[in-house]
Parts: C-alpha cells; structure tokens; sequence
C-alpha cells in the first residue's frame, strides 16, 4: 500500500543536542531532567497544588499544568524555569472540575471542557458540561458556552485533554469518536469529521489513540488507530496523521490490533516508529516494544521486557532512549537498538503527570 | 451490599449507580460478568487496600505503595486510602516517593 507520509521541511533536525524532560510529581513539584546527564538538575514548585496533567506550546517556550485540588492552572517559563502565573477555578464550595483543555495559540487563553460541582450541605449537585474559556490575564473564566449537540457530545475528552487548535487559532478540534471541528469566537460547530467513513477500501470503524505522538510536527497530529473491516471484522492498527490546517487524514495500515497499545513515538529523522504493546490478564500481563519502519510501513521487531504494572511510554527528544515511567518514582531508560534496559532516572519523587520533552538546542 | 439499605439521598444516589453487586475476590467470575468495583475513595473495604480489574491483586502495583498516589489524588481506582479531594489534603504531605517514605504518611482519624 502507497505510504502516506509526507516528510516535512519542519521535521526536528537529527543532530538536535539532548533536551529536557518536565514531569510532575508529588507533592507540588514539576521536576526538571537533564537527558544527557540522565539526573534531576532543577525543581519547579507549583503554587496551587499536585499536577495532573501539563501540556507545552508550540514554540516550546511555556509549559502549562493543571493542578487538581482546586483547579489549578500554572504557568511556567521554559528558560528560567519558573512560574509565571498561577491560579484556581474554584470559588469556595463551587468546584469547576476540567478534563480536556488546552492552550490556544496566542497563549492568553486557555478552552476547556468543564463541569461544575456546588457543594450543598448534605450532597454534591454536579452541573451541566461546558466549554469554558479561561483568561490567563484575567485568571478566571470568562465564557461558558454550552456544548452544542447537548452533553452526550462531551464525550471523547479523557486525561491528558483531547483538545487542539489549528494553528491559527480559529477554530478548535474536538477529538473523539468523530472529530468535531468549532469555530472560536461562537463555539459554532463548523464541521465534523466521521471517523466511522470508510478512508480506504475495507475500513469501517476508527478509533484514535487517546494518547498522541510526543514529536508532533507542527500542525499535525499523528497518532496509532484501530480499525475493523465490515465483514470479518478483523481488527487492525495503523498510523493516522491529521492535518490540522487542510483538516485531512492519512492513515496507513498497518497489521493485526493488539488489546493495548501506547502511544507512537517517532525519531526525529521520521524513519523509525516506537510503540509499546500489552496483552494478558493484569496478573499475567506482557509487554513488548513493537519497532516500526515508517517508510514502509512495517513492523520490523519485537521484544518483551519486564513492564510494571502501569506504565506510559515515552521517548527521549533524540531518539536514543525510551523511556518507561509513571507509577512511582523512576524513569526507566531503554535502549532504541537493543530493546534493554540500560539505566535508571530516580526523580525521588512518585510521579503525578505525563513527560513532557524539551528539545536541546 | 444486598443487606444495606440506603437512608438519605445521597445514599440513595450511590444505590441508583449501582448495578451489581460487589464480587473482588469471592472467586473467579463467571463468564461474562465482570467484578463490579465502584467508583470513589474507600468505599470499598473488601479485600484490603485495592483490587485490580479482575477483582485480584495479582495486576496491582508492586510494590503496591507505587500506586498509592493516583488512587489518593484522583480516585481514579478505588482503594482504602483517605480522601484527597474533600477531607485529607494533607496526608501524604511529607512524603514524597511512598515506596522509599511510607513511614512519612500521616494518621487519619474518620
């Protein structure tokens, strides 16, 4: 099958130096990571509360995290480490609960996906699921908009935010079952992609991976997808990429579904996949790195290695060491050529968020 | 749970969004049922600290103290831990790496 990749003038350099990792962890502290020294070099305490989730620009320069006890938002400048601006949703017994948000291009705003909770005496009354537009300046939220289509169109949106925008910022991508495409200054909903339309001959359903590539391009999203056909309904997997300018997909087959996968992450010269795979019972469990040849589409190797009972999988932002980590306090660090464990990053700290990956300079 | 009997509203509702009962570790499940496992911080006190989703603990962390902070923070698995979001914001306060400070978890009195 024609591979659909298009290797992009904007596609990291491969002799990029090692980068930086930012990962949030207990108590209140995003922890920074130099790569080439493998070691904690800095911390970074937030003001608001425990991470949960943090998402960066696409200029690399801001980080943004979400903090859980009173729905916190922080602010914090790459270069010198340290938080800008920090505040909460909450006002009193009124919890805004957020799932997915993200930041919009110019960096004031933040949209999001919010319920609020009002603590009555005896009970909590959960409210109706709304957009939300924050006003970082403002620190509040400054516009509720209810979900066009009613709150069954809210799903989709899950931990770590499925929330995108072009990049010019007018318009918001919703990703879900389908992904629904809003325009930004009414929350009019001004397309929506069905990913249940057949995109090759055999194609029936489409499910994107919740968790997306760690090395995106610019203004494309690549992800894993799943996918059966409409008469043996035999269930496969595949690399999706979708242009968030054009709104097009390119998908590209790829072989059998396993039961799990994480997320795919790419090497800077955009030639060789990483995914990690897990199948069996949780007592029972097995996990293996599956290496994929992106120009031509197939998986080239496998190998199990000894994963901990819950894990993410990440990737360094050369390419050079895949990382294991989450649930509990170390970064395992494996070898992209070997598939083994090389060594070991102890944050000292039990992580509470997913990594974040700053390329060197 | 079959011998509770719900009193106040919000009692009530928890009974609404209850489906099945509760199986953990009573034996494999038959097939095709699933072990029900409710949602929510420490509202499930049978078999001890957690269940994985087979209702064992053969899938938990190891060592489970690994796990202790996403079913603390976010109750997103139940388990016998306090509650972060409303009551006990400060239990685990200093202790930063449970499995290395686990000593340096807090009491808790209900």
């Amino acid at each position: 099958m024609k591979i659909l990749f298009a290797i992009t003038a904007a596609a990291i350099s491969t002799v990029a130096a090692q980068g930086t990792l930012f990962v949030g962890t207990w108590p209140h502290t995003i922890v920074v990571v130099d790569e080439a020294k493998q070691k904690v070099v800095d911390h970074i305490e937030l003001q608001t509360g425990v991470s949960h989730s943090m998402q960066i620009s696409d200029d690399y320069k801001t980080i943004y995290a979400s903090t859980i006890e009173k729905n916190g938002i922080e602010v914090i400048d790459v270069a010198t480490r340290k938080v800008t601006n920090a505040f909460v949703l909450d006002e009193g017994g009124k919890k805004m609960r957020f799932s997915a948000w993200a930041p919009d291009p110019s960096g004031k705003l933040i949209y999001m996906i919010v319920r609020p909770i009002d603590k009555k005496i005896d009970r909590f009354e959960v409210g109706k699921t709304q957009f939300a537009v924050v006003d970082l300046a403002q620190k509040k939220i400054v516009k509720f908009v209810d979900m066009p289509g009613g709150e069954d169109a809210a799903t989709g949106g899950g931990r770590g935010g499925s929330l995108r925008f072009s990049p010019d910022g007018k318009y918001l991508y919703r990703m879900g079952g389908a992904i629904t495409i809003y325009d930004t200054s009414d929350f009019k909903v001004v397309d929506t992609i069905e990913l249940s339309q057949p995109q090759f001959p055999g194609m029936q359903t489409v499910n994107l991976s919740q968790q997306l590539d760690g090395l995106q391009e610019p203004g494309m999203l690549v992800s894993l997808f799943n996918s059966s056909d409409p008469v043996i309904h035999k269930q496969i997997f595949g690399i999706a990429r979708f242009d968030l300018d054009k709104r097009t997909f390119h998908f590209t087959p790829i072989g059998p579904a396993v039961p799990s996968m994480q997320g795919l992450h790419i090497t800077p010269d955009r030639k060789t996949g990483y995914t990690v795979t897990t199948s069996g019972t949780p007592g029972n469990k097995r996990s293996e790195f599956w290496v994929i040849d992106v120009p031509t589409g197939k998986v080239i190797r496998t190998q199990e290695f000894d994963g901990r009972a819950r894990y993410t999988f990440g990737m360094s932002s050369t390419g050079k060491d895949l990382y294991i980590y989450g649930a509990g306090y170390d970064v395992e660090v494996f070898d992209p050529v070997t598939l083994k464990l090389r060594s070991t990053i102890d944050l000292q700290a039990d992580q509470t968020t997913g990594m974040i990956v700053v390329p060197g300079k | 749970m079959k011998h509770l009997r719900a009193v106040n509203h919000k009692a009530r509702r928890i009974e609404e969004q209850i489906e099945n009962d509760v199986v953990a570790l009573q034996g494999p499940p038959a097939a095709g049922q699933r072990p029900h496992v409710p949602m929510g911080c420490a509202i499930v006190f049978s078999p001890g600290w957690e269940v994985d989703s087979s209702g064992g603990t053969a899938g938990l962390c190891q060592p489970v103290e690994r796990d202790l902070y996403d079913c603390y923070i976010s109750c997103y698995w139940p388990a016998q831990v306090p509650d972060h979001m409303n009551n006990y914001p400060d239990w685990t306060a200093k202790c930063a790496a449970a499995t290395k400070d686990w000593r340096n978890v807090d009491l808790v009195f209900p």
